[in-house]
């Protein structure tokens, strides 16, 4: 019980004056732990609820709410109806609150997609961009007011030089350095039901009326089963009545006691299966709540009114509900939402879309450097990701399939693409469009559209990409343009003719991409899960950025892609893992993504050269450089040193005992607070071993190492996420753990470690005498919450 | 002489490929000819189209594929899209509806006066001919003003979609005619 966490004043005084929130201002080292500071208040936290843990230990600021109560943001903006007028073609019929002031007849068309007259029932899905503040839209860069239209489909904006948009976007609100870089205006969603009723006795035999949310939330599928409602009463009574009943009954949802993450936080919980994982944040939220009440003196105190508000069973969705005509609809609402990640669909149909029959029978590809990195049999899903990232003309046909089928599957590719890393994909994606956009389309360079008349087929010009939905085939137009040759691809040949033991393509595989896809598809068939394979997909996407990133720095000498810590310097004679300071161990060198050796590198690269090189004139690669220079502060707390690379070289390197040294003690010196130890969590992921390389530092044969690894665990443990981590943590190294504490102790048995904890601690009663400990919680602990 | 060409052909190429694009105003007719020639002994009901249907047929050897797209004003600009790589026209006309004879004829000579269209057959279908008071075949000829066209292979079929009177020998005089046009 009484684990005692050292209190080390040499660190202490690097970190007083430093708070988590000093917004702007870069912070030379990393912030002080407050379990450093105050064993009092840890120690006994194993013991306690993870509530009391967080808030005492790690959390003492308020959490806020995602969705707050007094917000003057709505979930749902508009609704709208229209219907298919058979003498006039698509018309609007009503719109609630106000009209959407924008072209009316557009939108109807959009809610009315081809062949709806074959089924009774399509879903779809088209997104707008209409600006928030007032009534003008300044839908362009250079803030020009269009001329009438308010509210835009998205093709006319197409000569807008998208890069200004977001420079604008990404100043406006330097305070909440949590959140994530601008995204311009945000996207209004749009979810469009069409029911087609066949009726004798009307005109012509049938009644086709379509019903739209307009809303900001990119998790807008969850009111798939309002619309479903609402439409049927609207046939009933087409009143703007019916429309305004359901406005009223989605804006009431209350989702205030969700709590709002940071992009750590955010990225921890997505690649967790932890049911519970940061469940101290539900619960903090609604004991400020229970609090307000209390001061507002609305609820009498009940003693113990553990009912009321109900702690969720997974963290990773929010439990409301909707009532819709005295009826109560239960919602889940996704905790954490990257950006690109709009609507429910899934990656691992889009991929088994396409991975099936190129399994069965491969065929191969008119070859194209940015698309084809793989020679002519390319993985079609490869294809599909390097289109999108060096940002071709990608349509989805899905001839004789309802329209919601493609708009998933262009969602899907989005979020593909973006892995959350990277965006500007659903901005210019069009998830549903027909005939009656192309012109608009075709101004926008670069986009994924879903359609599901099959005469695309029969205009390549219109695309560089074509993935039909229903053969799962994935053709290159004829009409693509040819990539460029570039600074960086005479630079790799060059080295290329130099270096002859590279040039010969000993492997097959120099991207790597076969043995990946390999590995997705295994994923699949042993079903991981949606969630895996997105995680999976997120480690892709992370990976193509910090090669490009090494890409840059071999070409150009300096990389845009990553910002290099303070001490650090970007030239060949400063090796990685050289110490700049001998007596700072933060100092260790060396960033950026790590390769077995220069062979490997070389041929990697060069190997990546042409969609690299495809990539860096794209939407995608600038707004990436933008979104890296905004979330420098709150996405690496630690700025010095790069602790993913140095925990990719211990996961991937056979490192020498000094080597592993300094980086195990850079670890254990640099990650020391709440943020710190998020940031150090999500480059450890639970797929990829955990704490598992962290913790062999508790095997080093220098005691120094050591104990500041168990130093650095005892922080983790301790830390409302890191203690999942912990006890997901082998039983070997948490033996190791507590032989690696006793012999610190018994070494020690100092005034610091025991004045560190109120409990007396003889090491021998701590360890022996009351096995409650840490290890014991923590195991003890993850079963509870298991069962 | 038909089945001479199809053997001929059949012959030459095989089973031969032909896409065609009917069109015309609204509630002429076109949905149902398209689906009485899928599905020639069965009854159809339609209902408007919103976009388009497109459906293969084969007959004497030739396989249609014939696009078949809403006919509402507010949506004929989309019909160009439907034009390249068409080899004929199918246009049908409600010989019933004479108050929109003229509107048919400035969306014909609309479309057949596209670049894309220039080599594409001309096939009109006088449709619902059993209703009274409709407009002969010549009459129809004449209103659409057919005989000004000049390079252009035409015929006015009579018919009846619903029930199929006719539409079969509109699609022989394409089949017939499908030789003399450049291949795709």
């Amino acid at each position: 019980m009484a684990t005692t966490l050292p209190y080390r004043p040499s660190n202490d005084s690097l970190s007083a004056s430093n708070n988590r929130q000093t917004s702007g201002l870069p912070r030379l080292s990393p912030a002080a732990s407050f379990i450093g500071r105050s064993p009092s208040s840890s120690h006994g936290s194993f013991r306690r609820t993870s509530t009391e843990n967080a808030t005492s230990s790690f959390r003492p600021r308020r959490c806020k709410a995602q969705y707050p109560l007094d917000s003057p943001e709505r979930h749902v903006e508009y609704i709208l109806v229209a219907s298919f007028h058979i003498d006039r073609g698509p018309i609007m019929e009503h719109q609630y609150p106000a009209a959407i002031s924008g072209d009316e007849s557009m939108l109807a068309e959009l809610m009315l997609p081809d062949q709806t007259h074959v089924r009774s029932q399509d879903w779809t899905m088209f997104f707008l961009h209409k600006d928030t503040s007032g009534d003008e839209e300044t839908d362009s860069a250079d803030g020009k007011k269009k001329k009438k239209r308010k509210s835009q489909y998205h093709g006319n904006q197409a000569g807008a030089d998208i890069q200004d948009e977001y420079l604008d976007d990404i100043s406006d609100d330097p305070d909440s350095s949590d959140d994530e870089g601008g995204e311009g205006p945000p996207l209004m969603y749009v979810l469009n039901l069409v029911n087609t009723k066949q009726d004798n006795t009307v005109r012509r035999g049938a009644v086709v009326k379509a019903m739209a949310i307009c809303t900001r939330h990119s998790f807008l599928h969850i009111y798939k089963p309002l619309l479903l409602l609402a439409l049927e009463d609207y046939f009933k009574s087409p009143f703007p009545e019916t429309l305004a009943s359901l406005y009223d009954a989605v804006n009431a949802m209350d989702l205030s006691l969700m709590p709002k993450m940071s992009i750590l936080e955010r990225h921890i919980l997505q690649s967790s299966n932890t049911k519970d994982m940061f469940l101290e944040k539900f619960e903090q939220m609604i004991r400020q709540r229970e609090e307000e009440e209390l001061q507002d003196g609305e609820c009498p105190p009940s003693p113990k009114k553990a009912s009321r508000y109900a702690l969720p069973r997974d963290t990773h969705e929010y439990e409301s509900k909707v009532v819709y005509n005295d009826i109560p609809i239960p919602v889940k609402i996704p905790t954490v939402i990257w950006p690109e990640t709009v609507g429910d669909f899934s990656l691992i149909k889009l991929i088994q879309t396409f991975a099936v029959p190129h399994a069965t029978s491969p065929q191969a590809f008119q070859a194209h450097p940015h698309l084809t990195t793989s020679g002519p049999f390319t993985h079609p899903i490869i294809v599909l990701v390097n289109a999108i990232l060096t940002q071709k003309r990608v349509v989805f046909l899905g001839h004789n399939r309802p329209s919601g089928e493609v708009a998933e599957a262009v969602l899907a590719a989005c979020a593909l693409a973006s892995g959350g890393i990277l965006r500007g994909f659903t901005r210019h994606a069009f998830p549903y469009t027909d005939l009656s956009k192309i012109d608009d389309l075709l101004k926008v360079p670069g986009f994924i559209a879903g359609v599901t008349n099959p005469t695309f087929a029969n205009h390549p010009e219109w695309w560089d990409v074509m993935c039909d939905l229903p053969t799962g085939r994935i053709k290159i137009s004829s009409h693509v343009e040819p990539a460029p040759v570039t600074e960086g691809l005479l630079f790799f040949q060059q080295q290329n003719s130099l270096l002859p033991n590279s040039a010969s393509s000993t492997t097959n595989d120099p991207t790597g991409d076969t043995l990946f896809i390999e590995d997705i598809l295994r994923s699949i068939s042993q079903r991981h899960g949606e969630n895996a394979v997105r995680a999976k997909w997120r480690a892709y996407i992370t990976k193509f950025v910090r090669v490009a990133a090494a890409f840059e720095e071999a070409v150009y000498g300096a990389s845009n892609l990553y910002i290099i810590g303070p001490g650090e310097e970007l030239s060949p004679d400063s090796p990685t893992g050289h110490q700049t300071d001998a007596s700072d161990p933060t100092t260790l060198r060396g960033h950026g993504y790590v390769w077995v050796d220069e062979v490997a590198k070389q041929r990697e690269l060069s190997a990546s050269v042409s969609r690299i090189e495809g990539w860096r004139n794209t939407r995608s690669y600038y707004s990436y450089i933008q979104d890296i220079a905004a979330m420098y502060f709150p996405a690496r707390p630690i700025q010095r040193p790069d602790i993913h690379h140095h925990h990719d070289r211990l996961r991937s390197l056979k490192l020498s005992h000094s080597e592993a040294a300094a980086i195990y003690l850079a670890l254990s010196h640099s990650v020391k607070d709440y943020a710190g130890i998020c940031q150090l969590l999500t480059v450890a992921p639970e797929n990829q071993a955990g704490l598992f390389y962290v913790s062999m530092g508790l095997f080093h044969p220098d005691q120094v190492v050591r104990e500041a690894t168990a130093d650095l665990l005892g922080r983790i443990a301790a830390h409302p996420a890191g203690r999942h981590f912990w006890s997901h943590l082998g039983r070997f190294a948490k033996l190791g753990y507590i032989r690696v504490k006793r012999e610190q102790d018994a070494a020690t048995q100092s005034p610091i470690s025991g004045g560190g904890s109120p409990v007396p601690t003889s090491p021998g009663a701590s360890f022996g005498g009351e096995p409650q400990s840490l290890v014991g919680v923590a195991m003890g602990g993850g079963m509870k919450r298991r069962s | 002489m038909g089945v001479q060409v199809s053997k001929m052909m059949g012959k030459i190429f095989g089973t031969k490929e032909m896409r065609i694009l009917m069109l015309g105003l609204d509630a002429a007719g076109k949905t149902t000819i398209l689906y009485k020639l899928k599905l020639s002994n069965q009854d159809v009901t339609t209902i408007p189209t919103v976009g388009f249907n497109v459906e293969s047929v084969t007959y004497k050897n030739v396989k249609f594929n014939v696009w078949d797209v809403g006919g509402q004003d507010k949506i004929r600009p989309l019909w160009r899209h439907y034009y390249s790589g068409t080899q004929g026209l199918i246009f049908v006309v409600d010989s019933s509806d004479t108050a929109r004879v003229e509107e048919a004829r400035s969306e014909l000579h609309k479309i057949i006066n596209d670049r894309e269209m220039k080599d594409a057959l001309l096939l009109v279908f006088a449709n619902k001919q059993d209703i009274p008071g409709h407009l002969s075949p010549e009459e129809i000829t004449q209103q659409l003003q057919l005989t000004k066209l000049k390079d252009k292979l035409w015929y006015v079929a009579p018919s009846v979609a619903t029930d199929g009177t006719g539409i079969f020998e509109g699609l022989a005089w394409l089949s017939n005619n499908v030789k003399t046009q450049p291949q795709k």
